[in-house]
């Protein structure tokens, strides 16, 4: 989005009083860019979401930077529990330990009791150490009823090569803490019934994330940039998702005889590669990426990106985006369990570990507005299929789906605006 | 239920990787690579379409919608928080 003069209006006023909070002069005349959206999210019979970001940065005559960005989202709707279908109707308790909900014979159980909102706050700032060196510090909090996110980065940033060479290195960190509605399950732990003694862990978990990128950006010519990244990214703590369960089956007839709680391993390392490339085509351009990812729960994945900026004129553009990831299983995804095997040390039935495939297709419109102003919309189309790899259907599972896609639509209204207009200044 | 792992092959491709992208970081850095641009030549690589995160909501709102959904998450070097997402 264009970078928008301003910063004598009230939100120019408001964002350059912001440095303060990472100790960073502030020069009310240098340039602001205001960046606002709102996203909405739905797969049609299950989770609606709206999310609403405004985001501004504000460039001084002397290099620094200081950036606020703010997010608040909500959530409503069904989510998968894990469990599987069955012929007969299921009743499962809710999260809370009291009422319940049921799924119908051959659905896919759906939890449906998500109501839940979001807010974030993230707050950057950069200042140059010297001609070609950059240090940047930032720090983020986001909560909601029972999730808690509180973080901090620091990068180092060095041009070589007239600047056509960008090397990078950031850290982050991040604690999390999760308070469950009715407490965490014990792990593995069988359901009780609504109203009964729950199977429930003391306290609330806690996580904490360490992340360790390296990054490059190299111009290769006057129409094309490449740029790639490598992150490592440690986690340790609590990580199981305490909504989620697995349907534990007779091995002959596949009915339910119990439901288990969930339980992934306490540690979680990940490696992740990714390469984009920026090409200049006459007027328009297009952007290719990629990203290789892995980690020890023996999820591996592959993500390929392709954005095609085509020029309408001066003043507008229009956007396809295909988005192809593919993903191979966490070692210890289990559809379902048998009745009378030995528990495993972890299992989760959570499809978002599962053996995935996932197509995005969209189009994104822009204009820049005779005042500056720019308007983008954007409307995608996001389908998930899974496979069901090494499972072995028994019984009646052989009849059900038990690996349903899910569809979701995304429709986004973006604005840059200037802040000086709002603020009458 | 046997899974065959993955992370022996995946290791290989990550340190595949990671070495072409150290080797590019060393060529760049010698200075041999004769690749990039002088300070007049930048018109192009200035427009908003050329820029490597052009628009930083729409991959905040992205990442945290796949963040969400999908069991891998991060790698594109933006800054990302922790939510109970579902």
């Amino acid at each position: 989005m264009a970078a928008i003069k301003g910063g004598e209006g009230k939100l120019g006023k408001a964002l350059a009083a912001a440095c303060g909070l990472l100790g960073f002069f502030c020069n009310p005349t240098a340039t602001t860019e205001i960046n606002t959206a709102v996203l909405g999210y739905t797969e049609p019979g299950r989770v609606s979401a709206v999310e609403g970001i405004v985001e501004g940065n504000h460039v001084l005559d002397d290099g620094k930077t200081i950036g606020v960005h703010f997010v608040f989202d909500t959530l409503t709707g069904a989510s998968a529990n894990g469990a599987t279908p069955s012929l007969g109707v299921q009743t499962f308790t809710r999260p809370s330990g009291m009422g319940v909900y049921k799924a119908d014979s051959g659905t896919t159980p759906l939890d449906d009791t998500f109501k839940d909102t979001r807010g974030a706050l993230a707050v950057n700032g950069s200042m140059p150490l010297n001609r070609l060196t950059t240090w940047g510090l930032g720090l983020y909090g986001s909560g909601e009823h029972d999730y808690t996110s509180l973080g901090a980065n620091t990068s180092l940033t060095r041009d070589l090569n007239r600047k056509n060479t960008t090397l990078s290195l950031r850290s982050a960190y991040f604690r999390d803490a999760v308070a469950p509605e009715g407490g965490r399950p014990v792990p593995l732990a069988a359901m009780a019934p609504p109203g009964g003694l729950q199977p429930r862990l003391a306290g609330d978990g806690t996580k904490t994330t360490l992340d360790l990128t390296f990054g490059l950006t190299q111009v290769i010519d006057r129409r094309t940039v490449f740029a790639a990244n490598y992150t490592h990214s440690r986690v340790r703590g609590y990580q199981n998702d305490p909504y989620k369960i697995l349907s534990q089956v007779d091995p002959v007839t596949g009915a339910p005889t119990d439901y288990i709680y969930e339980n992934r391993p306490g540690a979680r390392d990940k490696d992740m590669v990714y390469g984009e490339l920026v090409r200049s085509l006459g007027d328009d351009s297009a952007r290719l990426s990629y990203r290789y990812y892995q980690d020890d729960w023996g999820i591996s994945s592959h993500t390929f990106d392709v954005r095609y900026r085509k020029q309408l004129g001066a003043r507008q553009y229009v956007q396809p985006h295909v988005r192809i990831y593919r993903q191979d299983r966490a070692d210890f995804y289990r559809r379902f369990l048998l009745e009378g095997e030995p528990l495993p040390d972890a299992a989760s039935a959570d499809y978002r570990l599962g053996d995935m495939h996932g197509l995005t297709l969209g189009l994104e419109f822009g204009r820049v507005l005779a005042s500056g102003n720019t308007l983008t919309l954007r409307a995608e189309y996001y389908r998930q299929t899974f496979s069901a790899g090494d499972t072995i259907p028994v019984g009646q599972l052989r009849t059900l789906d038990l690996f349903p896609a899910v569809d979701a639509y995304i429709f986004q209204v973006g604005w840059s605006f200037d802040p000086g207009a709002i603020g009458g200044g | 239920m046997g899974h065959e792992p993955v992370s022996g092959g995946g290791k290989v491709v990550v340190g595949i990787l990671t070495g072409i992208l150290l080797a590019w970081a060393m060529t760049a850095l010698s200075g041999c690579s004769g690749m990039g641009v002088q300070p007049w030549e930048r018109d192009i690589l200035a427009r908003p379409g050329m820029q490597v995160d052009p628009d930083p909501v729409v991959t905040a709102l992205d990442e945290h919608i796949y963040f969400s959904k999908e069991g891998s998450t991060g790698g594109l070097g933006t800054a990302g928080g922790g939510c109970g997402c579902n």
